[in-house]
């Protein structure tokens, strides 16, 4: 081992460089939601709380329905995710296991989905989903994410599909499957890293997004988390303690939700592989 | 399968519901988080006591104003029928009558037109006209004050600066006499946000001259120069903040608040975080007052506030229009004043007791709002403002010097004023 | 595209191995071209008619009139539009390389067998799990002059602190940071997948042949992860193609129009400036520079499936 580490020293000075880049911002989050807002202002800033409160949490779950926020994301998010995850998969495999013509055609066609911008295409979107008379419903959301989700979440899933032998999904097949079949028992699982990062980006990206949220659903009770916690903010004054507390609400129970579902999960899914 | 079920029932029970109550009309308005829609709540349910057949529905957008006008960009543009009746912010009538988005009107309002427009503050008068026709009706006021420190100003035995140079000297005195680093003399927005605009303009007005004249493009003159030069001798004066590039709004309460400020230009709102929240250093040691001007000028100021709109897809517009100029009426201005501090827009209600009971300080509040100006009037209003705001932050930031901020801002602000 | 009806007749007709594949293709295709149909296409349409009208500044009310190609001719004087575009491909230039390094660093960091995973898995979740919005908003208060966490270490080093977010350069520093923290994140969950399919019989091997821990990186890691570095890649290109949030929160394009990017001039003609025609046109440029930027990658695509198709 290089510097004459331990191999032991190595990991735990690696995880500790990748906690604490992506810690510092959420600790720091952390901390400002246990202080007041005096003590906040001061200068020279404080670090650690003098007088840590709770008041900030409290006021976070009174002042706006958090919980129906984060339950709104929570189903607009996981479904939007899990028929992205469905729709990519399908065609990442048609794209990469399969003989089609014009796959390069369709492949660029789904990347260049990716380069509009959003804001551009808002006005028609919102007509769009008047007409189908989905505004204020969850669908309203989950379609736009799924597909924007899409690009993304097909080309990560196809680059891993890639991969596999063929003669794996030949074997699946002489066993009885279907081609569908071996898609679900062996491409899928054997792919399955690709295919949890496939669902993370949608996820995420679902539950981030702001715009479409803050424009579809109008409604205070179909409000999604990432425009439910801007309500806390004023038109001059930005609270940071109190939307320090929102946040915190909003990423840690979402974060733990990701963590456990990989251990667990994909965890399992990775060891029964045909690897190594 | 599931969802489409719930769905389904979901939206035959909403239309099961609306068929039983179709003989009540529902209206909805439309205000930002900030506009206190709690008060806005209490408000439509006295409206629903006084007119049982309307139902008053109160939809809650986001916080800032960029916020919502991102919303109600995309819901009009598409010509929704959603919203009946919108807050819209005081530099918005222009854009929402060239748009087509607000209801005009004068027809309601047939010969009532005169008396009731009469009543209103002038300056709401002339935000609220655009082109001869009335756009929206005002519902709160709002404007910029100069916000002291009286302890100081007393200890240091000054007066109330009536000029720029007076505050600069005053600013001087104290900051030195004090010996406290984290002391400011006098702040005001200065990053790239629309109170910028009104940085530029108050020292403009405050010469007696305009951006526009007759409507054409009005900066070739030397009163054009003078905000820029005003600001750069502050800077060098070690009056503003180092950083008055970055600041915004809410900063300049901050640091009153925390005593770290003696002289600030800002909005209404700041009183009240000043006299009443808990951890202010300075309750009871701030004075009110009309912004300085140039020697020889007279005081002005930026208007704020915000207007209620008829939309012009509304499906029930008479109704609508009712409920307008209920919400733009004394009584509710009052009722504003007392539940949320909001500057009432009729001169008379200023004198109100209860109003003043809840407010002392709106005795000195009147005569500035009296002084305030609306920013230029024109549909194109938000490219108005970028040119002004982009330009004076650059020059705030020492990035651009008096001549190409303004040679800047004339070049962006031509093909508006032409 | 043009074979799903035909194919879909097919399905179950055992004729030739060629024909059912296309079907059975254009079947799994089916799902997704259906959404984008009713999702994307519409709006995308509509974006490229609207680039064609514009608005009568002197007479608004008349709405929308079909100008033909003036918006874009407009866009090639406008230097806003220029310098936007000069600004937006500098972000590109600084972000995209650092958040590869950054994200390459931390996953391959991220894949050393931990006992327990979580803390580190959840250390590369967070930035990517925090919103854009807010990400921006908490790097502009780091970087703030007063009360900046930046600043405060400036001074208990006895260093004068800046003014990092009204200085052009150092505002464009701040924004890079930002957006390779925030991003970075996404590349290491991407490589990170990637990583975990390699077999460690790979490396056991070139143990055995005595490689250095340098020469695996080059001769295994790197081929290895090629396929997910590409797709990251392409995607930290396009999504810093459409830098908008952090640099809308931390700095509002200042000082000036320093700091504005292409989006963000984009969002404010659409949205504020009302100028739906003009904000089109700008975006189906934005769209062509994403097509110029990625038309590489495509070209890698097409190798690597032509090489995968003769197996």
């Amino acid at each position: 081992m290089p510097f004459g580490l331990s191999r032991r020293g190595t990991v735990w000075i690696a995880g500790l460089i990748v906690a604490a880049n992506g810690f510092f911002p959420a600790v720091w989050i952390l901390l400002t939601s246990l202080k007041t807002e005096t003590e906040l202002i001061r200068a020279p800033i404080t670090y650690l709380p003098e007088a840590a409160t709770l008041d900030n949490y409290a006021t976070a779950f009174t002042a706006q329905p958090i919980l129906r926020f984060m339950w709104n994301s929570f189903v607009v998010a996981s479904l939007s995710t899990a028929l992205c995850v469905l729709v990519s998969a399908l065609a990442a495999y048609a794209l990469t296991r399969l003989r089609l013509p014009h796959r390069n055609l369709i492949m660029s066609v789904l990347l260049a989905i990716a380069m509009f911008p959003l804001i551009s295409l808002m006005v028609p979107l919102f007509k769009v989903m008047r007409e189908l008379g989905l505004l204020n419903t969850y669908l309203a959301l989950i379609l736009p994410y799924a597909v924007l989700s899409m690009p993304v979440c097909t080309l990560v899933m196809a680059s891993f599909f890639q991969d596999i032998p063929p003669d794996l999904e030949a074997a699946a097949m002489v066993d009885g499957c279907s081609r569908v079949g071996a898609l679900f028992r062996v491409i899928i699982p054997l792919s399955a890293p690709g295919v949890f990062t496939a669902a993370i980006l949608a996820f995420v990206n679902a539950w981030d997004e702001f715009l479409l949220a803050l424009t579809m659903m109008n409604r205070v009770n179909m409000r999604t988390l990432s425009v439910g916690i801007t309500l806390y903010q004023g038109e001059f004054a930005f609270p940071w303690p109190l939307i320090s507390a929102a946040l915190i609400i909003a990423i840690v129970p979402i974060c733990i939700l990701i963590a456990l579902f990989q251990e667990r999960v994909v965890g399992g899914l990775t060891q029964g592989g045909v690897k190594g | 399968m599931k969802t489409w079920k719930i769905l389904l029932a979901a939206a035959l029970s909403t239309a099961f519901a609306a068929n039983a109550m179709a003989q009540q009309t529902t209206l909805r308005i439309f205000t930002g988080g900030q506009q206190r829609p709690d008060v806005m709540r209490k408000i439509a349910d006295e409206y629903q006591k006084r007119n049982p057949s309307v139902k008053v529905e109160v939809e809650v957008g986001g916080a800032t104003s960029e916020a919502q006008q991102q919303y109600l960009s995309t819901v009009l543009t598409s010509k929704d029928s959603a919203l009946d009746v919108v807050l819209i912010d005081v530099i918005r009538p222009a854009q929402w009558a060239a748009q087509g988005w607000a209801e005009p009107l004068d027809a309601y309002l047939g010969a009532d037109r005169q008396k009731v427009m009469g009543q209103y503050l002038k300056a709401y008068v002339d935000a609220n006209t655009v082109g001869g026709k009335v756009i929206s009706l005002p519902y709160f006021a709002d404007a910029q004050f100069l916000y002291y420190r009286k302890d100081l100003l007393e200890k240091y035995k000054r007066p109330v600066p009536k000029t720029w140079d007076e505050m600069m000297e005053t600013a001087k005195v104290i900051m030195d006499g004090e010996k406290n680093p984290s002391l400011q003399g006098f702040s005001t927005a200065g990053a790239p946000i629309e109170g910028t605009v009104c940085t530029y303009l108050v020292p403009l007005w405050g010469m007696g001259s305009e951006i526009t004249k007759g409507g054409k493009l009005n900066l070739d003159t030397p009163q054009a120069r003078q905000p820029f030069q005003l600001y750069g001798r502050m800077k060098q004066a070690g009056v503003l903040p180092k950083n008055i590039a970055e600041i915004p709004t809410d900063r300049i309460r901050i640091d009153m608040q925390a005593g770290n400020l003696i002289f600030g230009m800002s909005w209404g709102y700041v009183w009240n975080r000043l006299e009443n929240d808990a951890d202010s250093k300075v309750k009871g040691k701030i004075g009110v007052a009309r912004l300085p001007h140039d020697q020889g000028g007279q005081s002005a100021t930026c208007i704020g506030g915000w207007q209620v709109a008829v939309s012009a897809f509304s499906k029930n517009k008479a109704e609508a229009v009712k409920l307008v100029r209920y919400l733009s009426s004394p009584e509710v201005s009052e009722m504003q004043a007392v539940m949320a501090s909001h500057l009432p827009v009729f001169p008379s209600v200023y004198k109100d007791p209860d109003v003043l009971k809840a407010n002392p300080w709106f005795a000195d509040a009147l005569p500035v709002v009296e002084s305030a100006r609306a920013r230029p009037v024109s549909h194109q209003y938000p490219q108005v403002s970028d040119a002004i705001r982009s330009n004076m932050n650059a020059y705030l930031a020492g990035t651009k010097t008096t001549d190409t901020a303004l040679a800047d801002m004339k070049s962006r602000l031509q093909p508006i004023f032409r | 595209m043009n074979t799903i009806p035909a194919a879909a007749a097919d399905g179950r007709r055992p004729s030739g191995r060629d024909l059912s594949e296309r079907a059975l293709g254009a079947l799994l295709l089916a799902p997704a071209a259906l959404l984008l149909l009713v999702i994307v296409v519409y709006p995308i349409a509509t974006l490229f008619w609207n680039s064609l009208h514009g608005v009568d500044n002197a007479n608004p009310a008349a709405g929308e009139q079909f100008v033909g190609l003036k918006n874009y001719l407009t866009a090639f004087e406008d230097s806003r539009f220029w310098d936007s575009s000069l600004h937006t491909v500098l972000y590109i230039l600084v972000t995209v390389p650092g958040a590869l390094v950054v994200g390459l660093g931390l996953a391959m960091l991220a894949n050393m067998p931990f006992r327990i995973k979580w803390p580190v898995r959840l250390g590369l979740l967070l930035p990517w799990a925090l919103p854009l919005v807010f990400a921006g908003l908490i790097f502009r208060w780091f970087f703030e002059y007063n009360t900046g966490v930046v600043n405060d270490i400036l001074r208990r080093f006895g260093v004068e602190p800046l003014q990092w977010l009204s200085d052009p350069n150092l505002a464009f520093a701040a924004i890079s940071i930002a957006i390779v923290w925030k991003s970075s994140s996404f590349m290491a969950l991407m490589l990170l997948a990637g990583l975990q399919t390699i077999p460690k019989s790979l490396y056991e091997a070139a143990e055995v042949d005595g490689a250095t821990k340098w020469q695996q990186f080059v001769e295994i890691t790197l081929p290895m992860l090629s396929p997910a570095l590409f797709v990251a890649l392409i995607f930290r290109t396009i999504t810093a193609i459409q830098t908008f949030d952090i640099p809308y929160a931390m700095t509002g394009g200042g000082p000036g129009d320093s700091t504005e990017t292409l989006a963000m001039y984009i969002h404010k003609t659409t949205l504020d400036f009302l100028d739906f025609g003009y904000g089109s046109a700008l975006a189906a440029l934005m769209f062509v520079l994403s097509m110029a930027a990625t038309s590489g990658y495509l070209k890698y695509t097409r190798r690597s499936s032509g090489r995968s198709g003769e197996d």
